[in-house]
């Protein structure tokens, strides 16, 4: 399997967070995994892109073209990276319903998850959670199922996993209804 | 056993798999995970070893070294602006040598992502004269410590592990060993005044010679053990790629991309590298590409008119490694014909930039704002220095950024160039300690006539929150160093109220008109993401923005400048309320027409969440 994501925000949104989560659900199922982070200067609300690729790689970047996902946590922040994102591959973004999807050379899913936290539907710390169930409920080559990504989310941190599998399955939810 | 982890952790699981047992330094993204992991492994396993920060990288440096020279097996972390600072160390260190083991491990920053340069440590290793080697992956730089411990210990030379930030913050599951068997040193310096005190001239010369001996003796080393076997796997391909590091792994990948057959034979340690062997090998190539990152320090070494790579333009000079650039250096030499396999199409318009700023509540930004009212930007000159607080350049805050301690020095240099101006310095608590005292007591001793602000939070923010000196032992007070060079100091307790700093700057002012050398103020601060005090700071009032008196002046969004500020589609200043932590800071001052106001009903709604 190969399989190529980057996750796309801004500082304090938690990207690098969903990248120890794939990097667990690769590990619990054997599969190769490297991936990148940004950390110090590039945190403080500044432009944070993440990268994980599943599969036989030597090096962590993804360059253009390249990418299978893209997880766009806020609107800009998918836009600024949709070049990484190739044509047979999706985009599921956090954004307001005007979101420019006829531009996109890709697959978009787009869902106003700000709006859903502003009706407190869920915590705004689980905003990443939950566009994780959002590809977990709409992208069929993901390579984890929902299974899999709660196992994750238990063994990274027992005390909150309750809260965060209650966000990913609400986004299922969402998807499906 | 295996285990997903990030390369600075597989460093720190190295680092003890190699019974290294002192480990100091100073914290440098990428770098500043490595020391933390290794102390947290520590209380984890309960092992006998000691991993502390220096108060700077030179200072740490040399801690760890002379545990070296002692017998036991040591290393130093810092970031590759870090060892100019340990330089001056690491030059008599590579003459001396050492008898344990000294890994000296230096995190390069390509692409400039959170450093002031882009400098190559292994180039740095080539000009020190020690062995340098370099990672391509978090399970090569575990692998990869235990080798230079290793060489260290045989070589009795210091040596370097030089990973890029994309081996430092790369995850992979890294295979290590299964036990934990930690055996500490135990260290014994034996007199041997020859060779440990760096006398001029007959001891030095002599060393000198050894350290020539000993580069053409890892020569050797290289070729036998890391280079000869790379070259008997290759398969006899026409073209051959020489690598170290991440170049390795973009090698790798460009190669399959593209499909193109190549022999690719990866330096381990691509200083000393054993000329003439490698040269001997070229014969059977028609071209060879070098790929390795940022510096041309392997094609340096080896190059014959059959060598491509940065010298001669194949490859990039600059910036970080990707895929393409080794794509477009094969269609330069005629190797690759075929389609780009990584066109960028970016988005039809412009997006718009998100750089990163000082936190919503931090305190730095209420204090700069004040700075910047009282010494307006006409007619003062603000030299800052390395650290969180760099980001207040947003604000208009800071003229210049040097290195760490350079706002003091500067400030001096500013104060006898432009005497009609007010110089109003800026430098946190940790780069105080790191390099500022002796600036200060220079200034001082000169009688330059300028403002220093000790911004004090009393934690390395930026790198991880690290503690510095003065949290660890309440003795060390920088109130107490700067009256100590001699300085006039004073003291401002941070609040909320910008009033209340405002007023303080215009008190300062008064006696800066009068000053006749330099003034000090230590600010006493906190940071909001330190979790230990920052619930005792923040009263969680929240903001909010009462439309009809908001008229769009631009004083928050330019001279303030909270990032949950920003204008929405009618044009009115709005807050983002998944930013505004509840500092309080906007309610007075900041606005005009006192357009922020606490927005109750949030305010108790967190409460209930607490």
């Amino acid at each position: 399997m190969r399989y190529q994501i980057v996750i796309a925000g801004f500082g304090g949104q938690g990207s690098v967070f969903l990248v120890k989560i794939l990097a667990l659900c690769a590990g619990n199922k054997d599969v190769a995994c490297l991936g990148t982070e940004n950390h110090g200067m590039s945190q403080r609300g500044g432009a944070v892109s993440c990268t994980i690729k599943l599969g036989n790689y030597t090096n962590p970047v993804i360059d253009a073209n390249q990418a299978d996902l893209l997880i766009g946590l806020e609107r800009n922040e998918a836009l600024r990276n949709v070049q990484f994102l190739k044509s047979t591959g999706t985009l599921a973004v956090n954004s307001e319903s005007d979101f420019p999807a006829s531009d996109i050379n890709a697959e978009v899913i787009s869902i106003d998850a700000f709006q859903k936290a502003r009706d407190k539907e869920f915590p705004i710390q689980g905003l990443n959670v939950y566009m994780l169930g959002v590809v977990l409920a709409t992208c069929e080559d993901f390579p984890f199922n929902e299974k899999e990504v709660k196992e994750a989310l238990k063994q990274f941190n027992p005390k909150i996993s309750t809260q965060n599998i209650e966000v990913l399955e609400k986004a299922i939810n969402d998807i499906k209804a | 056993m295996k285990q997903t982890l990030m390369g600075n952790d597989a460093i720190a699981w190295g680092i003890i798999h190699s019974n290294i047992d002192m480990i100091s330094g100073y914290p440098g993204t990428p770098s500043s995970e490595i020391l933390g992991n290794v102390n947290k492994l520590k209380h984890q396993m309960n092992l006998d070893l000691y991993a502390e920060w220096g108060t700077n990288e030179k200072v740490g440096f040399e801690v760890a070294y002379a545990g070296a020279i002692a017998g036991r097996r040591a290393a130093a972390t810092m970031k590759q602006v870090g060892l100019n600072v340990a330089s001056d160390a690491l030059m008599s260190a590579s003459y001396i040598g050492n008898l344990g083991a000294f890994v000296l491990i230096v995190a390069d920053d390509p692409g400039f992502h959170s450093s002031q340069t882009e400098q190559d440590s292994r180039v740095f290793a080539k000009f020190a004269k020690i062995p340098v080697l370099d990672p391509a992956t978090p399970q090569d730089a575990y692998d990869f410590v235990k080798i230079a411990a290793d060489i260290s210990e045989t070589f009795q030379t210091p040596t370097m592990l030089r990973p890029v930030m994309r081996v430092c913050h790369a995850r992979q599951i890294v295979d290590i060993d299964e036990k934990t068997n930690f055996k500490p040193g135990k260290g014994e310096f034996k007199r041997e005044i020859e060779r440990w005190a760096a006398v001029p001239r007959g001891g030095r010369i002599v060393q000198g010679y050894e350290q020539i001996e000993r580069i053409k003796a890892l020569k050797e080393y290289n070729w036998e053990n890391l280079i000869k076997p790379e070259f008997e796997k290759c398969k006899g391909s026409k073209i051959l790629i020489l690598t170290s590091g991440t170049g390795d792994g973009f090698a790798r990948e460009t190669l399959e991309d593209i499909g193109i057959e190549a022999d690719v034979v990866k330096f381990i340690m691509p200083y000393p590298l054993p000329e003439k062997q490698i040269r001997e090998q070229f014969k059977n190539y028609e071209k060879v590409l070098v790929i390795e990152e940022p510096m041309p320090c392997i094609e340096e070494q080896i190059l014959t008119e059959k060598v491509h790579g940065k010298l001669d333009g194949t490859m990039h000079v600059i910036d970080e490694m990707q895929k393409v650039y080794i794509q477009n250096a094969l269609i330069k030499l005629g190797i690759y014909t075929g389609a780009d396999l990584y066109p960028v199409v970016p988005f039809k318009e412009e997006v718009a930039a998100r750089p990163p700023n000082l936190c919503p509540g931090c305190p730095h930004r209420d204090i700069y704002y004040a700075i910047t009212k009282i010494f307006r930007k006409k007619k003062s000159i603000y030299p800052s220095d390395i650290g969180c607080y760099t980001l207040a350049v947003n604000q208009g805050a800071i003229d210049t950024v040097l290195c760490m301690g350079a706002s003091v020095s500067m400030a001096s240099g500013f104060s006898i160039a432009d005497p009609d101006k007010y110089v109003v310095a800026t430098i946190g608590d940790s780069t105080f300690f790191h390099g500022g005292i002796p600036p200060l007591i220079n200034a001082v001793y000169q009688k330059h006539r300028f403002m220093l602000v000790v911004l004090d939070n009393s934690v390395v923010a930026m790198t991880g929150r690290q503690k510095p000196p003065q949290r660890e032992n309440k003795e060390i007070d920088i109130m107490k160093i700067a009256e100590g060079c001699g300085a006039d100091t004073y003291e401002h307790i941070y609040s909320n109220d910008i009033q209340h700093s405002l007023d303080f700057f215009k008190g300062m002012k008064k006696i800066y008109d009068e000053a006749t050398g330099p003034i000090v103020v230590v600010v006493r601060e906190f940071c909001v993401l330190d979790k230990e005090v920052v619930d005792d700071h923040i009263p969680l009032e929240f903001a909010e923005v009462v439309p009809e008196d908001c008229t769009a002046c631009d004083q928050c969004t330019t001279i303030y400048k909270c990032p949950p500020m920003a204008y929405n589609e009618e044009g009115k200043v709005e807050i983002d309320p998944f930013l505004c932590i509840g500092c309080g800071a906007c309610f007075s001052v900041v606005c005009p027409t006192d357009a922020f106001v606490q927005d109750t009903s949030r305010g108790i709604i967190r409460e209930e969440n607490k």
